[in-house]
């Protein structure tokens, strides 16, 4: 009983202290991205109009301050550009004075921006990709396309690595284990963007089986289907290749263990001691592999999105990062979105580690 | 054998070994293997990686001597020389990289008949280079409003803002009662909802248009004007306009054809006919109400597909006009002895040149300008481009040419140089970060260590996307940015098998001896501890390489690493801004026009990849073969 209520309470610790680490981690590297972007110049809305509101946002958010010159000697100035005006300060000409908008100091902007995220899940309006609409609706509906693409791609290499890895681990230095091993050698090593493209240019162009864009939504039919195919094996193939190595890897070495040997002197055969013994015990530290991969598929999914011209959240990334036209809120927004999937996957990896393996829970550092 | 098995020995039989000799060593009869031989025993035994690590090296040396001994373009721009196709020695006779190319959907000239195949000849490439067996001519739909697109529909669409739309022929008919003058209206679509209907008017008669008939439902209406107005006069010229009308802006109607008859055909001022193309001309009303479009639909266009000869064209005769002066007197220099002039029998103005000159003949000399009172002037000639470029006999691209001209086998071998120049010289600052970094926090363990753990797992867990983006608004893209953005998180693994060597390392005796004897930290880490275990430091890096590689191709393709014109220094090197990834990203634009553009680069870096990859694993097994088989 009192071993039970230890084993609840390091756990609970275990949880907290890990759950509280990775928070910090979350908003050290939101804050740093904040901070140096904020140090890079500006780049506002292009037209008048949307400037006018872009500015009058940025001083209701807490960005930036407004004041009105209205001294002729020092408009006058301002007009010959005999005063350099600050970083990132704007003036609005508005006839007989000028409205001044400047920047506070980023340290104050910094607490606006924490503000307006934790009161209203304001993370800012988009400037270039879609002026002034709030990043969050910019974002919402491509999350859906990136993590619907994603979680079909996780469902779809899941069992074929994990049976291609169980094949080549029982067929141990056979022939189809050579195979298999030199495929995952192949398909692991050519980079996914250079995959995905020579599957677009054999089933897209050549052969012209599948189509060479990702289809729109509003396209019904089996195109929504086939349009997923391509970039769901573009994702797959190196984690497919990955999975299959650390199974195969995991099983060979469950499959030389003791315990193995005494199962089979129990007498089982040897299709139950695997199933029932080796399986299950190799099992046990490929879920937290999966849970890894699925950061990498993630991040690796923004080039497939690029190439297959996905609506996701890579593809607006990389518009947000066009030069000399950055959306700094939109790549903000973005990469909080891949930093917080990225480090809660890593969260449940430690979890799970710590679920799984007693000495990390109980808190034993080497 | 045979005497072990034998059980009772006797005891004479046994002697004592030392009874009066002195034992010294005695000499091995194997020969001492050493670390490094041991290794390259291991490594050699495995044959596929054998293979690979052989691979790697020729892609490594080819690399380096191909920019240096290829003679093909790789930094002009050649235009003509632009896309290429691959053609390759010996491949090209069983058909396959022979310097053909496929072309398909080019549209077709139907009056341009080629009296072989029977079949249509493109309009957009030279009839002589078209291989003529893999002529194809298919009919594609088209929506453009040109005489090549036939047939079809013509669709009437309101603007939002009215409920009618119109358009009228630009011609004349003729109409005679006399002639049995009849219009047959085509209608292919009408909606049957919102009072929508399709309406014929003929006029100006006294300024007016008149509405003869209308239509709300499809089918071929034939319309006798005298039937449905009975007060038009016998004999009268109008111009014919369709109207559509309807309460529903939304809906359209779709008009096939308009035709005039008459009972005798053979006077052409009664007779009109127009669908397609000619329905298409019709010019749309803006008066009256009227507003919409006149939209082209379901046309056919016919399209030609087949192999085109483009080396035969680019390296064909080609008629030049305004050839310089100055190049031509260079040219008849440079090739003086093979140029030689001979009077042309059918053209006076010109004269012909000799087998072997670049220029095959002169068709005239053009006028002088005087600038300056200097005289400039040019010639039309007819070019041989295969001598003019240099070429004795037409060259093989391999691989192909890019956009520019440019030679793709050369540039993929500049580009595999460059990434694996930045790979290296990446892993070298990532390697030695690392093991600084490592080295102090494994030796000095304790807090130390904990906050210095606790740091690069921070920066460990930054996402590529974070880092990017940072940089890339700091600095910009660029070589610098690609950089550091390899270097920011790429140290981290180097690190950790540091410090998990100096950990394994700094409690052994010798450590501790030094130590007594007064050594300094610095010189029991660089002196005692790291020299122990930088083999598997290094060993268990060099994967990094490929690694940074692919990086690097991928940030290249996105736009923000290197791209042509870029050059840089560094350590000396001088490097191009061309890598594979900028290849690759310079393809993706062409998959369908030019695949040999990403198809070669791919092949090469995943060669590269793989290889380089099944390499690294052998070189780690070798030295560590207790890390064989993981990961």
């Amino acid at each position: 009983m009192l071993a039970l209520l230890t084993y609840d309470l390091l756990m609970t610790k275990y949880i907290i202290i890990r759950t509280l680490w990775i928070m910090i981690i979350i908003s050290i590297i939101l804050t740093l991205n904040f901070t140096l972007l904020k140090l890079a110049p500006e780049y506002p809305p292009t037209t008048k109009e949307e400037k006018t509101i872009y500015y009058a946002r940025q001083v209701s958010d807490g960005y930036m301050t407004e004041r009105i010159e209205a001294n002729p000697l020092v408009m006058n100035s301002l007009a010959r550009n005999e005063i350099t005006p600050g970083r990132n300060v704007y003036f609005k000409n508005e006839n007989t004075r000028y409205r001044i908008y400047e920047p506070i100091s980023i340290a104050k902007q910094y607490i606006s921006w924490v503000t307006n995220i934790v009161t209203d899940w304001n993370w800012g309006y988009s400037t270039r990709v879609q002026v002034n609409v709030p990043v969050f609706d910019v974002l919402k509906d491509r999350m859906v396309v990136t993590l619907k693409l994603n979680l079909i791609a996780l469902f779809f290499y899941i069992p074929i690595g994990f049976t291609l890895g169980i094949i080549a681990a029982l067929k141990k230095n056979s022939f189809t284990d050579n195979v298999i091993s030199l495929g995952v050698m192949i398909f692991i090593s050519i980079p996914s963007f250079v995959m995905m493209t020579l599957l677009l240019m054999l089933f897209g162009y050549t052969l012209e089986w599948l189509p060479t864009q990702f289809p729109s939504a509003d396209l019904t039919g089996s195109i929504q289907f086939t349009g997923l195919i391509l970039p769901v094996l573009g994702l797959s193939f190196g984690s497919i290749a990955g999975l299959t190595r650390v199974t195969r890897a995991e099983l060979t070495e469950v499959l030389t263990s003791e315990f193995l040997l005494l199962a089979r002197t129990k007498g089982l055969t040897r299709n139950q001691a695997v199933i029932r013994h080796a399986m299950r015990n190799s099992m046990v530290p490929l879920v937290p592999s999966i849970i890894g991969s699925f950061v990498s598929l993630l991040s690796g999914s923004v080039i497939i999105e690029m190439i297959y011209g996905v609506p996701g959240t890579g593809r607006v990334y990389i518009r947000a990062l066009t030069k000399n036209s950055y959306d700094y809120n939109l790549i903000l927004g973005t990469t909080a979105f891949y930093t917080i999937i990225g480090l809660f996957a890593v969260l449940l990896v430690d979890l799970s580690y710590g679920i799984v393996d007693p000495r990390i829970r109980m808190g034993a550092r080497k | 054998m045979a005497d072990l098995r034998k059980e009772n020995f006797d005891k004479s039989e046994f002697e004592f070994v030392q009874a009066d000799k002195k034992l010294y060593d005695k000499k091995l009869e194997t020969k001492p293997i050493g670390y490094f031989r041991d290794a390259m025993s291991r490594f050699v035994r495995n044959k596929t990686n054998l293979v690979a690590s052989s691979v790697l090296f020729i892609v490594i040396l080819l690399s380096i001597f191909v920019p240096i001994f290829s003679t093909k373009n790789s930094d002009l721009l050649e235009e003509r020389l632009s896309f290429l196709p691959p053609r390759i020695p010996l491949l090209e006779d069983i058909g396959f990289a022979d310097g053909t190319k496929k072309l398909v959907d080019q549209p077709a000239d139907p009056l341009n008949i080629d009296p072989e195949t029977g079949l249509a000849l493109p309009m957009t490439t030279a009839p002589e280079y078209i291989i003529l067996e893999t002529l194809e001519n298919y009919y594609k739909e088209c929506t453009e409003k040109d005489e090549y697109c036939v047939g079809g529909e013509n669709q009437l669409m309101i603007d939002r803002k009215t409920d009618k739309v119109a358009v009228r022929s630009s011609a004349w008919v003729s109409f005679n009662k006399m002639m049995e003058s009849k219009v047959i209206l085509e209608v292919a679509e009408v909606p049957s909802e919102n009072n929508s209907r399709v309406q014929l008017f003929l006029g100006p008669i006294m300024n007016e248009y008149i509405l003869i008939y209308e239509i709300t439902e499809p089918g071929t209406y034939t319309i006798d004007p005298w039937v449905e107005v009975e007060t038009l006069s016998a004999i009268f010229n109008a111009k014919l306009q369709i109207a559509y009308t309807s309460e529903d802006s939304t809906t359209k109607a779709s008009i096939k054809s308009i035709e005039v008859t008459s009972n005798n055909p053979d006077i052409v001022a009664n007779n009109f006919y127009a669908d397609g193309y000619k329905l298409s001309q019709f010019a749309l009303i803006a008066e009256d109400g009227y507003a919409g479009t006149w939209v082209r639909a379901y046309g056919q266009r016919l399209m030609a597909s087949y192999r085109y000869d483009k080396y035969s064209e680019v390296f064909g005769e080609r008629t030049v006009l305004a050839f310089s002066a100055k190049e031509y007197d260079a040219l008849m220099i440079e090739y003086a002895d093979v140029c030689v002039q001979s009077p042309d029998p059918d053209n006076p103005d010109g004269w012909l040149l000799s087998e072997g000159c670049p220029i095959v003949k002169v068709i005239k000399q053009n006028e002088s300008v005087f600038v300056a009172g200097v005289e400039y002037y040019s010639y039309n000639l007819v070019l041989d481009y295969q001598i003019y470029m240099g070429y004795d006999e037409m060259p093989y691209f391999l691989f192909g040419t890019d956009q520019a001209g440019r030679d793709m086998v050369k540039l993929i071998w500049i580009g595999l140089r460059t990434s694996l120049l930045i790979g290296l010289i990446v892993a070298f600052i990532n390697i030695t970060i690392g093991i600084v970094y490592g080295a102090i926090s494994g030796y000095y363990g304790g807090q130390v260590d904990i906050i210095m753990e606790r740091f690069a797992e921070i920066v460990g867990r930054i996402p590529w996307l974070v880092t990017l983006s940072i940089f890339i608004a700091l600095i910009g893209p660029g070589i610098e940015t690609l950089i550091y953005v390899m270097v920011v998180s790429g140290w981290i693994g180097v690190a950790s098998v540091t410090r998990t060597q100096f950990y394994r390392y700094k409690g052994r005796e010798y450590v501790l001896a030094s130590r007594t004897l007064g050594a300094k930290d610095g010189r029991l880490i660089f002196r005692h501890i790291l020299p122990n275990g930088i083999g598997t430091i290094i060993t268990s890096s060099i994967l990094m390489i490929p690694a940074l590689i692919f990086t690097e191709a991928t940030l290249s393709y996105l736009g923000f690493g290197i791209g042509h014109g870029q050059s840089f220094n560094i350590l000396g090197i001088k490097m191009s801004g061309v890598s594979i990834g900028v290849l690759l990203s310079d393809g993706r634009n062409q998959l369908r026009q030019n695949p040999h553009l990403t198809l070669y680069p791919s092949l090469i870096i995943s060669i590269l990849m793989i290889t380089f990859n099944m390499f690294g694993n052998a070189l780690r097994d070798a030295f560590n073969p207790a890390l064989r088989g993981s990961e």
